[in-house]
């Protein structure tokens, strides 16, 4: 049976442009703290949480709202399996953060795979789901990758994930939110995916 | 004292001479003892608590001799028994008056410096270490003895004029302790000292003895350094293994087995074999196979008859590194793409259990003693040489590296002495630490 998420990522190709320019999740939670702290004086502090800037407080197309899931870099970001990939380029990196080739090994800027002092090619490290592995041996849940959304971020349609468990915290430490989870499971926390799709 | 070395005490100016000579002896050989003692014992109880007590020991003696805290020192309100000038011989009982005094706790503590001084030298968990700092007490004491009387024909007036400065001692104490403190409290890892060997790489110890391999103009050597002896180099060769005076390395044949003193080659097993470790008469080492890599146990006890068995298999996909056997314990580790553990096995029983499994992080390159094993876990953040007794489930972390550029690899442990080699691809520059803890 496919994913649910797997219909998103279908419709995602068509609806990319109106996603980008609809009223969404981001602009929506984005107004909606700007209101309310302006409703308290705070003018200077809720320029800052316009929709416009509100990547200054997460990544890209979410807010300051859940965290981001474990990972080796600092930004969540993964391939359509949920595998670590580096944000900065979306190369295929392992648990250690070390960028690798095809098959997992590590390599260095060339490409070449790195050596240990005797001259061996290093072992492969472990290279595991962010969601599946990484948030379950952090935080012993039992979480998977399930709901998502989409956002236009640097000109392509990002595709961001919610880790979700039974867990009624969420990794920032209160309450979690149902967000596009099902089953009864809440959001635990966020991964994206850059689907290389323009919007 | 002062009073007492004096030539009518002790009958002649000669005979004064020998019993300051003597006394000094006493007192540091007496001081030094005790500071081995102390360095001793805080190597079985671990560093990190000693540590712990030295800087509130520290802490509470500063705030005494500041007079902000009214705490009794333990003391032994005696001094010493003054009839052995009679009784005794003048070598013993001036040999004994500095055994007494050197000793500390047998006599008057005026100040509470002497229990943070006892506290460090359990930190230090080193005997030699210790002995050598607290023998800087017995010679104090020495030095009080005659310094007094340097510029005064008398003795007891002297040390009444040394009395009547006695008030700025305390203050004095006060600022040393609280940089005790702070000294204390800043100490690397709180107990764990690294010193860096130098160049090399895969160390292998048995007692005070190392072994590593060192890349030279292309090629592999293993330099066995035993402790103050000359170094010995084997060439080509690979991975050593130290047991004893026995050498196991790989070199393009196989493995070799040779007495590393006399260069014999005792036993040498010819194949696609690596990573050897041993504990004579056994071996463990990794035969590649084909598709798949193989951890083997041999028994060398018969040379004409060696008997092996296999200890894991995996396919070649996955990792299973640098085995280490100690007193019939095989520690190694397997990494592969969904996770990484190392496993301890008792040889005799066959009974193996995982001692650090993980989905996420690299854990790798054990080495065990019959107490304890150490090994390397890599995170994205850095290394980390964790240690842990074998009977415990509590892990210690010895040092750690920051950053992707420079990782902690192969290890070796030796007692309360692990080794780790620090390895930077980018530079290739590989060095061996030591750390003692």
């Amino acid at each position: 049976m496919r994913r649910p998420d797997g219909f998103l990522d279908g419709a995602a190709r068509a609806l990319s442009t109106r996603l980008a320019s609809g009223m969404t999740r981001r602009s929506f939670l984005g107004r909606m703290g700007g209101a309310m702290l302006a409703a308290t004086g705070g003018a200077a502090v809720a320029a800052a949480v316009r929709p416009e800037k509100s990547e200054a407080f997460h990544f890209c197309g979410h807010i300051w709202t859940t965290g981001s899931c474990p990972n080796p870099l600092g930004l969540p970001r993964i391939d359509k399996n949920g595998y670590p990939l580096r944000p900065s380029d979306g190369h295929p990196i392992d648990n250690l953060g070390r960028a690798v080739n095809g098959e997992g090994w590590a390599v260095d800027g060339s490409g070449n795979r790195l050596r240990a002092p005797d001259g061996e090619l290093l072992p492969r490290a472990p290279r595991t789901r962010i969601c599946e592995e990484w948030t379950n041996e952090h935080y012993g849940l039992h979480a998977v990758m399930e709901g998502a959304w989409y956002r236009c971020c640097g000109g392509q349609v990002r595709k961001l994930v919610d880790c979700c468990s039974h867990s009624k915290k969420r990794i920032n430490g209160d309450a979690s939110l149902t967000g596009y989870c099902f089953n009864g499971r809440r959001v635990f926390c966020v991964m994206y995916y850059d689907s290389g799709l323009k919007c | 004292m002062v009073e007492t070395f004096t030539p009518a005490v002790c009958g002649s100016r000669t005979r004064q001479r020998l019993a300051i000579v003597l006394f000094a002896g006493g007192a540091v050989l007496a001081s030094a003892a005790l500071g081995a003692a102390l360095g001793f014992a805080g190597g079985l109880v671990g560093t990190r608590p000693a540590l712990i007590v030295a800087a509130t020991l520290a802490f509470l003696a500063a705030l005494r001799e500041a007079g902000v805290l009214s705490v009794p020192v333990p003391q032994s309100r005696r001094q010493v028994p003054e009839r052995w000038q009679y009784e005794l011989p003048l070598p013993l009982w001036s040999a004994g008056y500095g055994a007494g005094l050197g000793v500390g706790f047998l006599t008057f503590q005026p100040v509470a410096t002497f229990w943070v001084a006892c506290a460090a030298a359990l930190a230090l968990g080193r005997p030699l270490l210790a002995a050598a700092c607290f023998a800087l007490y017995g010679a104090g004491r020495a030095f009080m003895a005659t310094w007094p009387r340097r510029r005064e024909a008398s003795g007891p007036a002297a040390v009444e004029r040394l009395v009547g400065r006695a008030s700025l001692v305390p203050r004095a104490n006060a600022v040393v302790l609280g940089l005790a403190v702070i000294l204390l409290a800043v100490a690397p890892a709180a107990g764990a000292a690294v010193t860096s060997l130098g160049r090399g790489f895969d160390p292998a110890a048995d007692g005070r003895t190392l072994a590593r391999a060192r890349m030279s103009s292309g090629t592999i050597r293993v330099v066995v350094n035993p402790a103050g002896d000359p170094a010995d180099t084997f060439s080509p060769a690979n991975a050593p293994a130290l047991s004893g005076d026995y050498l196991a390395y790989a070199d393009d044949e196989g493995i070799k087995v040779v007495d590393w003193r006399t260069n014999h080659v005792e036993r040498q097993l010819d194949g696609a074999f690596s990573h050897p470790a041993l504990d004579w008469p056994f071996l463990a080492y990794i035969a590649h196979d084909g598709d798949y890599d193989r951890l083997v146990l041999a028994d060398l006890s018969e040379p004409s008859n060696p008997t092996s068995r296999r200890i894991a298999s995996v396919r070649n996909a996955y990792d299973l590194g640098r085995p280490s056997l100690r007193g019939g314990q095989l520690a190694w580790h397997r990494i592969g793409r969904h996770g990484s553990a190392v496993f301890v096995q008792n040889v005799t029983t066959n009974k193996r259990r995982a001692i650090k499994k993980t989905d996420v992080w690299q854990e790798s390159n054990p080495a065990l003693t019959t107490k304890r094993i150490v090994w390397v876990e890599q995170r994205p953040q850095g290394s980390y040489l964790r240690m842990r007794w074998l009977g415990s489930a509590r892990t210690k972390t010895l040092m750690h590296v920051k950053g992707r550029k420079t990782f902690l690899w192969t290890t070796a442990l030796s007692g309360r002495t692990a080794y780790v080699t620090k390895w930077t691809p980018s530079t290739r520059k590989a060095v061996v630490l030591r750390v003692n803890f």
